[in-house]
């Protein structure tokens, strides 16, 4: 397991490594001085050009290409991140107020589409071809067919305006700060991100699952007198788990994507508007620096859930 | 003569329960009607409604649905039926032209991937690996924010960002194809190896290729949607679904006029639903071995 853990992670560094090296580039070829974007502009304000080609000496600007993207790396692995182009704040005192928002609206989306998805995929699956397989079934093609700022636009009509019961968007109410009204503003900025997950995952937990339950230890199982709940849950689901996390590992960028949306949709201060905010300032440092951010906390998630499928499914150690 | 005969008849008769099967799929069937019927109103907008999808006229906003504008009109006087039926040629334009690109790059990417191997096989998988774990929407709109929206640049990046998983279905075909004995008669026959590619192996790995180009339609409908109503999609003076939709941003549209985004959120699903029971419909003709 030690050894899996490992290999996993060494195939993730150059995968890093390469993602970063692009960003790097990409920012060597926007326009401005790199002094710009490492001084932050009211030091750079009252700075004479001596002063800025000494500086650029000591930033090591002369050195060559690799090596500066070395020494970038390196300060970006301490957290400098650099300075916005437009608005000249931190970037990574940006990032501190919007990411761990966005990261807990993408964490509450896959734990309701995790557990709603794989209990109706359970569902449908073990009730083949009945009603309510049906409903589920076509219920989830027109989850994975309907843009999901259509279905929050929906909810934000029927349950904030008409209805009245839930806020229409927004992180929380003004003097507030607890867990439980946050959550009021969470409820269905989460539960319309999960809806494109927990349609997939449906879909695809009830075609696993009848796979295995065409299996001969089933069929085993039953003929030792097991009751149908026993055999379905803990020798079938059990089973048809593991390529269903496989899936959800491949998924989770496409969620990370939907965030950008759901967060327009209910005027949720997080990470995307963050993202358009910057593009509509045609502020590419922030954008280039932020989409990498995000990639990599995606790509170590999905890792994790792949070692996660592992732990889960002893075969999967043999290679 | 009398082989070509058989052969015809043969091929007829594939063609016959291959049609059959589709047809069984009712809901196929009606994804195919209803697609077609939503192509056939985009492209008769002229005929169905007078009013230019773009022309503003300030006296008429925010009309309610009436005889003279069944949908009403938007918040700048726009006939919303006009817009959207307009709207409906873009959307599926970008999404066909979109899904074609895409197709071609990938399989041809796939072909040459799966057939030479080596390292260029290595290369392309790992740039098509780099590619998947980067979020799309964010990567699409880091280079919207780079070369600038317009319709043009929208198309060449979704191409650019789409076609990795077409590379990996033409991959995995060609690797298994180039071990079959027609390919081997090839070679020995000093047949090239780019013919032997693109002649002999990818006409092989269609049918997949064909389905799974379907349902990018529908993917890159939804995407052009959703970064349209992001209002980083195609310009303003470009109509699509989206780009209605983008009005829907604020939360008096959403009460008041609930007409202006309703109608256009529901053609995308229509078209979008249609588009993937159309596919499962061909899956089920052209790629029966897969899920």
């Amino acid at each position: 397991m030690l050894k899996f853990i490992g290999k996993k992670i060494l195939i993730l560094i150059p995968k890093l490594l390469l993602i970063s090296l692009i960003v790097f580039l990409g920012l060597q070829l926007l326009p401005g001085d790199a002094v710009t974007r490492t001084v932050s502009p009211e030091a750079y304000q009252y700075m004479t050009e001596e002063q800025l080609e000494a500086l650029r000496d000591s930033l090591g600007l002369n050195d060559p290409i690799l090596i500066q993207y070395f020494r970038w790396l390196g300060r970006f692995l301490t957290g400098d991140f650099g300075y916005s182009q437009a608005s000249g704040s931190n970037i990574a005192q940006m990032l501190a107020g919007r990411l761990p928002y966005t990261i807990e609206l993408a964490g509450w989306a896959v734990v309701i589409a995790d557990l709603i998805g794989i209990l109706f995929g359970f569902v449908a699956a073990v009730r083949k071809n009945k009603p309510i397989d049906h409903i589920l079934t076509s219920g989830s093609v027109l989850g994975i067919s309907v843009p999901e700022f259509f279905f929050g636009l929906v909810f934000i009509l029927i349950f904030s305006l008409k209805l009245n019961w839930l806020p229409t968007g927004g992180r929380m109410a003004a003097g507030e700060t607890g867990f439980f009204s946050r959550v009021r503003y969470m409820i269905l900025p989460a539960f319309t991100l999960s809806i494109a997950l927990l349609a997939t995952l449906t879909r695809y937990t009830r075609g696993c699952m009848l796979d295995v339950l065409n299996k001969d230890y089933i069929k085993t199982a039953r003929s030792k007198g097991l009751g149908d709940f026993v055999v379905n849950v803990k020798h079938g689901l059990r089973n048809a788990l593991p390529p269903v996390l496989v899936l959800l590992c491949f998924r989770l960028p496409i969620l990370v994507s939907g965030t950008v949306i759901v967060e327009t949709v209910f005027n949720y201060p997080a990470m995307g508007s963050m993202i358009l905010d910057a593009i509509s300032a045609a502020d590419m440092t922030v954008v280039m620096v932020t989409t990498m951010v995000v990639a990599c906390v995606t790509l170590i998630a999905s890792n994790l859930v792949d070692i996660l499928t592992a732990a889960l499914d002893p075969r999967v150690r043999l290679d | 003569m009398k082989k070509t005969k058989v052969e015809k008849a043969a091929a007829s008769s594939l063609a016959k329960r291959n049609l059959q099967k589709f047809l069984n799929n009712k809901l196929a069937v009606v994804g195919a009607v209803v697609l077609l019927l939503i192509v056939l109103l985009s492209v008769c907008a002229p005929l169905l409604t007078p009013y230019d999808p773009l022309y503003i006229d300030v006296s008429q906003k925010g009309l309610p649905m009436s005889q003279e504008h069944p949908l009403g009109t938007d918040r700048v006087g726009r006939d919303v039926l006009a817009r959207i039926l307009y709207g409906g040629r873009m959307t599926i334009l970008i999404g066909v032209v979109s899904a074609l690109g895409a197709t071609l790059l990938g399989a041809v990417l796939g072909c040459v991937s799966g057939y030479y191997g080596g390292k260029i096989d290595k290369v392309l998988v790992y740039i098509s690996e780099l590619f998947q774990c980067f979020p799309q929407y964010l990567l699409i709109l880091l280079l919207v924010g780079l070369v600038g929206q317009s319709t043009r640049n929208l198309l060449v990046i979704f191409i650019a960002t789409g076609w990795t998983g077409m590379m990996r279905i033409v991959r995995t075909r060609v690797m298994s194809l180039k071990e079959e004995p027609f390919v081997e008669s090839c070679r020995a026959n000093g047949i090239r190896g780019l013919s032997i590619m693109f002649h002999h192996m990818l006409p092989n790995t269609l049918g997949p290729v064909i389905v799974n180009a379907t349902l990018q339609v529908a993917g890159y409908i939804l995407s052009e949607a959703s970064l349209s109503f992001l209002g980083m999609g195609v310009p303003d003076d470009v109509v699509t679904w989206g780009n209605i939709l983008n009005a829907a941003k604020r939360l008096d549209i959403i009460q008041t006029m609930p007409v202006l985004w309703i109608a256009p959120g529901l053609a995308i699903a229509l078209v979008v639903l249609s588009i993937n029971f159309f596919g499962d419909g061909l899956r089920d003709v052209l790629d029966p071995s897969s899920l």
